[in-house]
């Protein structure tokens, strides 16, 4: 009965993942009633990943370990992957676990501002109210701000850490939402050709010639600068390149023999598109992803340098302006969160370059 | 002739290109019977995929289109019934074989999951029954260990291997035509051989109809009950396999027959058709065959040849063999 149904929908994984879908959006219209939130906008986006990413990532590669192993050995080959994998992995746990650790990333205190990380010291003239002079101090770093503090006292470690998660938040849930509707658009363009194609390709120009910061500071400016919207913004704009590149794959596809072959046993056009067009075009897919993330977590810092990033959260942008303020007194305030932008960006890009390797017919010994 | 199970009459199929348009198919008719098997001939370009794309309505559109005609199956126009009923019919009614066993198959999905998608849409089985029946069709077309091979991917297989894969995803519903597109052209020899062994069984065993499609006179002559020779868009001439072989009468089939090596006969070359075949663009106002015709007519020229009845139900379009032409006493020897 089950598997019946699941025939239906192309196979049982995918009638599991409706059904979790259908679960969500049953929370949702009760969160819409209820008075109490059960979930935070942000947590259906997580949900909705983590769905994808156990039903789409994890169980195929554990039933194909075979071919999980060639690419693993492959990438591997790689050396600076395998650092960037174990970077994200390690910023994953950060973000993960690294706020319940640290102290509050927002609380101001004046008194120990300006503190140097560990193994740093500076001199600093200080004003002394009741003898009205000026005096110089000598501030060492100590490790109860094992990262310093900037000029409100706040803790540079609790910020950092506070801002990987922003960066990965922003980074993999807008390059989610870019790929999903790039990698759809671009493969409904070259399967169904024609008038359909021509419009969506020249939609997808007059996108990509549009200044595209311009129209994120257009939308927050419009919807308000929360997370949820730089998240959307990131992800609406972000999607031309895939389409452009996804649509020229499965035009070259579209004419192989195994599509007009599944067409004479009498498939459907649906099912062509999402059997044959969709997984084949996928190994690309992750690549444009791996590559596209980086982008996206810039794009973030950028914004909310400029300050129109989410208030009430501390991003990597956020102490960047903060800390580009008083670069003259304080210079790991901006130097911290740069370096951890440069690293975070590296990361992704080493892994995807060694993906894209792995999944290269051409690099085959 | 209640035997006939696929009626194609008068099909006419143009493709649009840059340059003008071709007349790929222009005109043919023929019929295949029930638990024949019909071989279609020609050499390359002269429409014989075209004539199998078209039955199942299979050609890319743009820039082709099927300008007239019709192909009966059962009860309906092939041309012309709605999509649904045409997909339950492919694969389900008329599966077809393509040439290139290598691109034909879906690179990222096992070959077991490949021929069950046809039993799980047709047949509505689910998916453990599917992949056993699956099994079953491998070891029915050969795979050998066919248990172990059944959640290998496409590139694991040779390309024998991989034809009979797509030979046992096409028998999958158990059609009652199977259209086999030159299967053998990219195989070699001996391989060829056994996927010609399976088909002839397929036919003894099941009854099955077979359109299969080629270049190669030698493959032919083994396998068809009737041959339709095509040249340049055209049926020149149909028969059964000994009419053609024992007494081809269209000059372009003699040709044809000529350019076969033989065993028997003395013959230190083989004698190729001179000249190559017209742009179909613009295709010789009379019968397509007559600038490279050894014998033809002043008539050849203008005016299209009509199929004529050789003997039997062999047909030829030539007009040498026209009652009128033959009287004259012009009789090709």
């Amino acid at each position: 009965m089950l598997t019946k149904i699941g025939n239906k929908v192309g196979g049982l994984r995918n009638l599991l993942f409706l059904c979790a879908l259908m679960l969500l959006a049953l929370v949702l219209v009760l969160d819409i009633y209820a008075v109490d939130r059960i979930l935070e906008p942000l947590g259906y986006f997580y949900i909705v990943f983590a769905l994808l990413a156990i039903f789409y990532g994890i169980y195929p590669l554990y039933l194909s370990r075979r071919l999980t192993r060639y690419y693993w050995d492959r990438t591997k080959r790689h050396r600076l992957a395998v650092f960037g994998l174990v970077f994200i992995f390690f910023l994953v746990a950060v973000a993960i676990a690294g706020p319940f650790l640290t102290q509050d990333p927002t609380k101001v205190r004046f008194q120990e501002k300006n503190v140097p990380p560990v193994g740093f010291s500076i001199t600093q003239s200080v004003y002394d109210v009741k003898t009205d002079t000026f005096s110089t101090v000598h501030i060492p770093g100590t490790w109860r701000h094992a990262l310093g503090t900037d000029d409100k006292g706040r803790d540079m470690l609790a910020m950092l850490v506070s801002g990987a998660r922003v960066s990965l938040q922003v980074g993999l849930l807008a390059t989610l939402i870019a790929i999903l509707i790039g990698t759809v658009l671009g493969v409904l363009s070259a399967y169904l050709g024609g008038w359909v194609d021509n419009a969506l390709m020249r939609f997808t120009d007059v996108m990509m010639t549009f200044p595209f910061f311009l129209l994120l500071v257009f939308i927050i400016f419009i919807f308000g600068p929360s997370l949820t919207f730089v998240i959307l913004a990131i992800g609406l704009t972000g999607w031309t390149g895939t389409a452009r590149l996804v649509r020229s794959e499965a035009l070259s596809l579209r004419t192989r023999e195994f599509v007009m072959a599944s067409r004479s046993l009498g498939a459907s056009d649906s099912r062509i598109v999402f059997r044959h067009l969709i997984p084949n075009v996928l190994s690309s897919v992750i690549v444009i992803t791996t590559l596209s993330i980086p982008g996206v977590i810039l794009a973030e810092s950028a914004l909310s340098f400029i300050g129109l990033g989410d208030p009430t959260v501390t991003s990597w942008g956020v102490v960047l302006n903060a800390g580009q303020r008083t670069l003259d007194t304080a210079w790991w305030v901006a130097v911290e969160p740069g370096v951890m932008l440069f690293l975070t960006v590296l990361a992704f890009n080493f892994l995807g370059d060694g993906i894209r390797d792995a999944f290269d017919p051409r690099s085959q010994v | 002739m209640d035997n006939t199970i696929l009626k194609v009459k008068d099909l006419k199929v143009h493709f649009f290109t840059r340059h003008g348009v071709v007349k790929a198919v222009d005109g043919d008719s023929f019929d295949m019977r029930r638990g024949e098997s019909l071989c279609l001939v020609g050499e390359s370009g002269c429409g014989k995929t075209t004539v199998a794309l078209s039955v199942l309505r299979l050609l890319d559109s743009p820039p082709g289109k099927i300008m007239g005609g019709e192909i009966l199956y059962g009860g309906d126009d092939l041309l012309k019934c709605p999509d649904d009923r045409l997909r339950q019919i492919r694969g389900n009614k008329i599966a077809m074989i393509f040439q290139d066993p290598q691109s034909s198959l879906n690179p990222v999905f096992t070959v077991g999951d490949q021929i069950a998608e046809q039993l799980k849409l047709h047949l509505k089985l689910g998916h453990r029954e599917a992949m056993e029946k699956s099994l079953r069709l491998m070891e029915q077309v050969g795979i050998p260990r066919a248990a172990e091979r059944i959640n290998d991917y496409p590139h694991q297989f040779s390309g024998g291997m991989r034809q009979r894969v797509m030979i046992a995803a096409a028998l999958s519903c158990n059609p009652e035509i199977l259209i086999a597109d030159e299967p053998t052209t990219a195989l070699d020899t001996t391989v060829k051989a056994q996927i010609m062994d399976i088909f002839r069984d397929l036919k003894r065993e099941k009854n099955m109809s077979i359109l299969f499609i080629t270049h190669d006179m030698g493959t032919v002559a083994g396998f068809a009950d009737r041959i339709v020779v095509m040249y340049g868009g055209r049926i020149v001439e149909t028969g059964s396999a000994l009419d053609i072989f024992d007494h081809p009468t269209h000059p372009y089939t003699r040709g044809l027959l000529n350019c076969l090596p033989s065993v028997s006969a003395i013959r230190d070359r083989l004698t190729p058709i001179p000249g190559a075949i017209p742009s179909l663009i613009n295709p010789p106002k009379g019968c397509v065959f007559d600038p490279r015709c050894e014998c033809r007519l002043p008539l050849c020229a203008t005016v299209r040849p009509e199929e004529v009845v050789a003997s039997g139900d062999h047909t030829v379009a030539c007009h040498q063999c026209a009652p009128s032409v033959v009287g004259e006493g012009h009789k090709p020897s």
